[in-house]
């Protein structure tokens, strides 16, 4: 069906306008035959189909790199971890299960869950808190305020996150971009344990507000 | 003590996977049982994904190559299946007991004191599995309540770890660990208790396994945790050197 390269750069056309990727990743843009969005491509994966599965790769692998990346602060391990993820997308495509979520979601749980246990293993952690230290000091929604996009959704998030308090917001982004436990983050933000918990929860329910999440939308992307 | 509804706080940080390997089978194990729950869990683990948008970053072309190649030569699970275990007498109980402990999230008490469970942190197989004693539940929680609980974590390999959780004053405690090196067949993964030259077995896997978690009931005296490599069905006494050990004083 497609030549490797090519046609992974094709699929990515269609999108270049908002390389940050929408969360459904629907067509975007006449340049394909009406590219699937990855959830009919994972049902697809899910029968076998290594061709979907190579459309899916072109669809998701920066946004599985790019966290895995951003978690772990290192790239040769970033590519390793999301190797290890999207072959488990691969093996397990079968479990996913639209009614509780999106593909893409799917896919950055597994990645993210995979990032942050390696992170946390202890020899991997400490050489990334060396990584961290050496990096200047940068809060993480700024690291890529420079990069030049006019994508929507990396816009929302950015100004969803904005309209977090501060403690939801620093709560959230050393929890989810750098791979803390909520012990971790309360002891880093001094403050105390419950108090970390329910701003995670309260501040994870604005930025859904915010985003507009629903469920049943990203279920009928794929109908 | 956490209260029955006070776990359901924990829906952020889970959402955030903020929560160390045993709070978070304890919290999917409460979502399997708590149908507006997993809504709730649901939508924020969405949103939680949407925090990824702003990281995009092409990897590597040789990055594509690598996946397809290894997804040609992977075989697909079939949906909610659980690993496999061969069926002699010892894994016969393994098996029996893995139900169980995968529903508690990771431990399971009872006649034998320590149960090897296959790594199922996933809702999906939680949920397929949620019928569990109450027991082992109480047990979990009695483990992470105990304000002298103690975490300590170690690499096993490129990928693996191991993590401890040990209350001094209750003297139990649990090993967990994931994502250990693959062995060849004939092989499998041994916990224990080692104290000076001692060693005692806390728990075999079952052959293949690479995920598991034991209790440590009867720490006495005993200093380290470790893991070897033995025999499938496992070894009297250790017969290699631990390749993963975490340190219990």
């Amino acid at each position: 069906l497609r030549a490797p390269q090519s046609r992974g750069k094709a699929g990515s056309v269609g999108r270049h306008a908002n390389r940050g990727g929408d969360p459904g990743w629907q067509p975007a843009g006449p340049a394909n035959t009406a590219p699937l969005g990855p959830d009919e491509l994972l049902r697809q994966v899910a029968r076998g189909d290594e061709q979907a599965f190579a459309a899916l790769y072109d669809a998701i692998a920066p946004r599985v790199f790019g966290l895995a990346k951003r978690v772990l602060r290192d790239s040769a391990q970033a590519e390793e971890v999301a190797q290890e993820a999207l072959v488990e997308v691969w093996r397990t495509a079968a479990r996913f299960d639209a009614s509780k979520g999106s593909a893409t979601s799917w896919v950055l749980t597994i990645t993210h869950r995979r990032a942050v246990d390696r992170v946390r293993s202890a020899q991997a952690g400490a050489d990334r808190e060396r990584r961290v230290a050496a990096a200047s000091v940068e809060t993480p929604y700024d690291d890529v305020v420079e990069e030049v996009t006019t994508n929507l959704e990396q816009q929302q998030v950015r100004r969803c996150l904005k309209g977090l308090t501060d403690l939801q917001r620093e709560a959230i982004t050393l929890a989810y971009y750098d791979g803390y436990t909520y012990r971790e983050v309360a002891e880093k933000l001094d403050t105390a344990l419950p108090t970390i918990k329910t701003r995670m929860r309260d501040g994870l329910i604005r930025l859904r507000d915010c985003l507009g999440v629903e469920l049943g939308s990203a279920k009928g992307v794929t109908g | 003590m956490s209260q029955p509804t006070e776990i359901h706080t924990l829906a952020g940080a889970y959402a955030l996977d903020a929560l160390t390997e045993i709070e978070r089978a304890a919290f999917a194990r409460h979502v399997a049982e708590c149908s507006s729950c997993a809504i709730e869990v649901a939508e924020l683990n969405e949103t939680a994904s949407r925090l990824s948008a702003p990281l995009w970053e092409t990897p590597p072309a040789r990055l594509r190559e690598s996946v397809l190649a290894e997804v040609g030569r992977t075989h697909q699970a079939l949906p909610g299946r659980v690993e496999r275990a061969p069926a002699d007498g010892v894994v016969r109980r393994w098996r029996r007991w893995t139900a169980a402990a995968v529903a508690a999230g990771v431990v399971a008490i009872g006649g034998v004191a320590t149960v090897w469970t296959v790594e199922q942190t996933r809702i999906d197989d939680l949920r397929q599995q949620a019928a569990s004693g109450q027991a082992d539940q109480n047990r979990l929680n009695a483990i992470l309540a105990v304000g002298d609980a103690r975490i300590r974590t170690s690499s096993v390999g490129p990928a693996g770890r191991m993590t401890v959780v040990v209350s001094p004053s209750l003297g139990d405690g649990v090993v967990l660990m994931s994502n250990l090196p693959p062995l060849p067949a004939g092989r499998t993964y041994q916990a224990w208790l080692i104290a000076g030259r001692e060693a005692t077995s806390v728990g075999v896997m079952p052959e293949g396994a690479q995920s598991g978690s034991a209790t440590l009931a009867q720490i006495g005296s005993a200093d380290t945790v470790g893991v070897t490599v033995e025999p499938a069905g496992g070894s009297k006494r250790p017969t290699s050197d631990p390749i993963g050990t975490v340190p219990l004083v």
